[in-house]
């Protein structure tokens, strides 16, 4: 039936598919319509001229063909339609969604200081076994930071070299070490001692000594102490509880070694020293190749310590020992600066505190 | 301490077959742990670590006896000449106790000099030699044996020697060429002049061997350790002799350390010894020390036969009887640190090895006690302003006078709180306030480029008081910055206006009143230079809180049963146009003095327009802000009907014109 065609009109019609693809909105399918089906002009337009001006007998068979194309036509042009609207409206609905990978609003987080949680750490590591938390003033007398502690009247800690006094009173100090907490907290239970069934707990602290402020001293840092008194206690007692304490600390392959050592408030004292946990012992930086990192003092309380707080040594016996929190902290983080520590920059806080 | 190896070695041959790691674990295992290993001189030396209480420790013949005792190993046989006493020929008088025995000799020294090995042997311990044959061997003693000794010049000593008390004022040139004035309290070796050197400490320049000296009067005495403690202390000098008569020196070694010496001195420059002598006696030691059994038990944490500790403290030097109770204990002269059972209990562990101690948990004997309320309470403040985006700090507690009093009240004078011997001005003053602290590290985070800095203490700050200071437990926040902003979802928001309500709702939900809250929130400025150099303040909201003005921790766990409403809560706004200035508390009270209490749940502010610190707003009539006061009414026993709603509103409306302010249109 083409033959009855203008030849313009069969190639529109064959162009007509690619055309409408080519519709990439809906302007440009207004235009398509125009040129297609519009009322003048279009390719429609001239068919029914050439319809009208055709011969009787043609009519019919040249109607056929003519409506043909043209229904072809617009129904293309509706579809097209249908399709590109539908997309204009999910393309407006889009705008005005939130997509769903745009950063959350998190909630500001802050950070526990790293002494802090490793003292607080120890704290939960000792709770089980029945400790709790003594305290005492970083202002301490002289009695308690020195006499009650067996450390003789000449001991060169007394030195104003080495410790801090307070200038309106001097028999006050500021403490060196949280062992004046065991001589208040003994004196405190001595009476009531045999009805409490001994004592044992832990007193975090911050202490004082007079060193200069450089990468490895501070003349302000912190001690976890630990002391237990009981009935009956012995090196035993103090090696399995640090071996448990220890393991909770650093893990559960972690070794100890204890080595005798001297401190005036303790005998026998000793020198404790942990499997490396950097290295799991293999020899590292930090226990120069070692294998062993020491970690605490400790020993058996001395018998002058109990005597002085108004204990019997010969019915109650106990253990104690004292670890420098910075050091731990230092050794466990690597953290190349003892100053970081109270220099308290937000980000070295955020990092090396975090939150628990 | 410095330890030559090979010195060790002559003291303890089984020490050469150690290799230096071996070498280095024994000695820590027997309490001497060693800091370092260097090569001096071509020889290899041990920096050891000593503890106070070992004075006897302090020689390389004192560890080769701890050695011996562990490896049950021979020391090498004491090569002590015996050298026979006579007639004194210096009269020398001991007029104190802290000198009980003197032991001397007079030679005269010959052609001779220090010999080599025993240059090399000083050198390595960073000890120089003097090439004075009578003071090279009276320090390589020193090393070797540990015992003290010192050569005067004889022929520059006065008359007779004494050993005395210092008399207030006289002064002594000791051998470092200083001048010291002396106290009463000092022990002195003194001739006729006065003072020829401090006890124990050191010699005078006046007496010193020389190379002209031709004839010597030696000194190998026994010092009281308390004394020459002290006098070191006192003057400020530190000496190798100090060191080890402080500790406690042998008394038994005087006459031992006097005859090495002389011996030298006739080996290497053939001096010809006038006379030894011994002046005074050694002291006695303490008596026997019974250990028990019991106690040894109950310290090692299991029975140990006693015949095997009786063993390891004879290797120590010990004379044990070992009687019904246990073991009876003489120590040697040497050990001045065995003086109660528990230390004759750490000698048997420790030779035993600490590694041999059992493993186990003390017995609970009674109930565990609770954390302290206190604790607790600093526990659970500080985890919550950390959950709240605070970061906690932790601050020295001295600070300058000029920070201190910035913050310090009038009632908290400094004079209490001063450290008498502070590193520095800096450190001075005990802190009365944690803002100080909590400011310099804010101003470190800020000028380090922090957006925003939220830092908190929790500290004790000090009071003065008569007595003592006092110290209370302080809650120190600071924030400056801008907040939010780092997400599509949240407005960034300068603190500068705002922080003082963002810190206000913090302190509220941390237990704080409303009032309490408002009052304790406070502005501070932060100085630093901007781009430009110029000084510039930033506004710094701060806050410090003693830790008892926080409710406690409530003693149940869940608190008691209160009755709540099941009806529908209602809302209601009003627009107000109120004047400025207007206190949003008085207007709060006096619309609420309106409602009726059982019904009121809350009544606030919600907006406020203009926004103070919103330039672009429209502007309210002047002199205006336009406040939204949102209520919410609720009852316990019905639901509320929208007429009683609207009397009270309008209620609350009068309230709110009485006080100047009017609906808005």
């Amino acid at each position: 039936m083409d033959h009855l065609l203008p030849v313009e009109i069969v190639e529109a019609g064959q162009a007509f598919p690619e055309m409408l693809a080519a519709c990439a909105d809906l302007d440009a399918l207004l235009r398509l319509k125009g040129v297609y089906v519009g009322r003048e002009g279009s390719h429609a337009a001239r068919l029914m001229d050439l319809l009208k001006a055709a011969p009787k007998e043609q009519k019919r068979d040249l109607g056929a063909a003519i409506n043909g194309l043209k229904q072809q036509w617009e129904e293309g042009l509706k579809a097209c339609q249908t399709r590109l609207e539908t997309a204009k409206k999910d393309q407006i609905a889009l705008a005005f969604t939130w997509d769903p990978s745009l950063p959350p609003p998190v909630p500001a987080e802050g950070a526990l200081h790293p002494l802090n949680r490793l003292m607080d750490r120890l704290v939960e590591v000792f709770r089980p076994l029945g400790f709790h938390v003594e305290e005492g003033p970083e202002v301490e007398t002289e009695a308690h930071n020195f006499d009650g502690l067996n450390i003789p009247e000449d001991h060169s800690a007394r030195a104003s070299s080495d410790t801090f006094y307070l200038a309106a009173h001097p028999e006050l100090l500021l403490r060196t070490h949280t062992s004046p907490v065991q001589v208040r907290t003994l004196l405190r239970v001595a009476p009531e001692l045999t009805t409490r069934g001994g004592i044992r707990f832990l007193a975090p602290g911050r202490v004082y000594r007079k060193d200069e402020i450089d990468p490895t001293h501070s003349p302000m840092f912190h001690q976890v102490e630990g002391m237990l008194v009981g009935h009956g206690i012995g090196m035993q007692h103090l090696k399995g509880t640090l071996e448990y304490a220890l393991r909770a600390l650093f893990g559960p392959h972690t070794e100890i070694r204890l080595r005798p050592s001297y401190f005036p408030f303790v005998e026998p004292g000793c020198e404790v020293d942990v499997s490396c946990p950097l290295c799991a012992a293999r020899g590292c930086r930090v226990c120069k190749g070692s294998g062993w990192v020491e970690i605490l003092g400790a020993g058996l309380i001395h018998p002058n310590v109990l005597t002085y707080a108004g204990i019997d040594p010969a019915k109650w016996s106990g253990w104690a020992f004292g670890m420098g929190v910075e050091r731990m902290a230092m050794m466990l983080s690597q953290t190349p600066d003892l100053r970081l520590f109270y220099e308290n920059d937000q980000r070295f806080l955020k990092a090396m505190g975090g939150l628990d | 301490m410095w330890i030559e190896r090979k010195a060790l070695a002559q003291e303890i041959p089984a020490v050469a077959g150690l290799d230096t790691r071996q070498l280095c674990e024994l000695l820590a295992s027997l309490g001497f742990p060693v800091d370092g290993v260097t090569a001096h001189e071509g020889t290899e030396v041990l920096d050891v670590d000593i503890t106070p209480n070992r004075g006897d420790a302090m020689s390389h013949r004192g560890l080769a006896r701890e050695i011996a005792a562990k490896l049950q190993q021979p020391l090498m046989p004491f090569a002590a000449p015996a050298i026979q006493e006579g007639a004194p020929v210096v009269d020398v008088r001991l007029e104190s106790p802290a000198c009980p025995v003197y032991s001397t000799a007079v030679l005269d020294l010959g052609p001779g000099a220090t010999p080599l090995e025993v240059q090399t042997f000083l050198l390595a311990l960073e000890s120089t030699p003097k090439r004075l044959p009578a003071v090279d061997a009276s320090n390589e003693l020193l090393h070797r044996y540990g015992h003290p000794t010192h050569a005067f010049d004889a022929e520059r000593i006065r008359g007779a020697v004494t050993v005395r008390w210092a008399k207030t004022g006289e002064t002594l040139v000791a051998l470092d060429g200083v001048s010291r004035t002396l106290v009463a309290q000092d022990l002195v070796i003194a001739d006729e002049s006065g003072p020829i050197a401090l006890a124990g400490v050191m010699g005078g320049d006046g007496t010193k061997v020389t190379e002209a000296t031709r004839r010597v009067l030696l000194e190998s005495a026994w010092f009281d350790p308390k004394t020459v403690r002290a006098t070191a202390r006192r003057h400020s000098l530190h000496t190798d002799a100090s060191h080890r008569f402080g500790r406690g020196a042998d008394p038994a070694m005087a006459s031992v350390a006097r005859d090495l010496l002389v011996q030298r001195l006739q080996t290497w420059c053939g001096a010809k010894l006038s006379s030894a002598w011994t002046v005074g006696a050694v002291p006695s030691t303490g008596g026997p020390v019974v250990l028990t059994n019991a106690l040894l038990t109950r310290v090692a944490g299991e029975p140990l036969p006693l015949p095997e500790a009786a063993e390891a403290l004879r290797r120590l030097g010990c004379a044990v009887d070992v009687i019904a109770e246990g073991l009876r204990v003489l120590p040697p002269s040497w050990r001045h640190d065995l003086a109660i059972p528990d230390d004759l209990a750490e000698e048997v562990l420790r030779l035993r090895g600490y590694e041999h101690i059992p493993s186990g948990f003390p017995p609970l004997e009674g109930p565990p006690e609770p954390l302290s309320p206190s604790y607790l309470q600093r526990q659970r403040l500080s985890r919550r302003l950390a959950h709240l985006g605070f970061h906690q700090t932790v601050t020295y507690g001295f600070i300058s006078p000029e920070e201190d009093e910035a913050y310090a009240g009038a009632d908290n004078p400094q004079a209490g709180r001063t450290l008498a011997n502070p590193l520095s001005r800096e450190y001075s003053v005990m802190r009365a306030s944690l803002l100080p602290g909590l400011m310099e590290a804010l101003n470190r985070s800020a000028s380090r480029g922090a957006k925003e800095t939220r830092l908190f203490e929790i500290a004790p700050v000090f009071r003065t008081t008569p007595e003592r200071p006092k110290e209370d437990w302080c809650l120190a926040i600071v924030w400056e910055g801008e907040t939010g902003g780092e997400d599509p979802f949240t407005e960034g928001k300068n603190l500068l206006e705002r922080g003082r309500f963002y810190l206000t709702g913090i302190l509220e939900s941390l237990g704080l009143g409303p009032d309490q809250a408002r009052e304790c929130v406070q502005h501070r400025y932060s100085w630093g230079k901007d781009g430009s150099g110029t000084e510039v303040g930033v506004r710094v909201w701060c806050a410090e809180v003693r830790l008892k003005s926080f409710p406690g921790i409530p003693t149940r766990i869940i608190p008691a049963f209160t009755p709540f409403s099941r009806y529908p809560e209602v809302t209601r706004d009003l627009s107000l146009l109120v004047p400025a200035g207007q206190s949003h508390a008085d207007l709060r009270s006096a619309m609420v003095a309106a409602l009726p209490g059982e019904t009121i749940r809350d009544l606030r502010c919600v907006d406020v327009y203009p926004r103070p610190d919103d330039s672009k707003a429209k502007r309210t009539p002047v002199g205006q802000q336009a406040w939204l006061m949102r209520m919410r009414f609720q009852a316990m026993d019905r639901t509320l009907v929208g007429e009683e709603v609207d009397g009270w509103v309008a209620a609350a409306l009068a309230a709110a014109e009485s006080l100047g302010a009017r609906l808005r249109a």
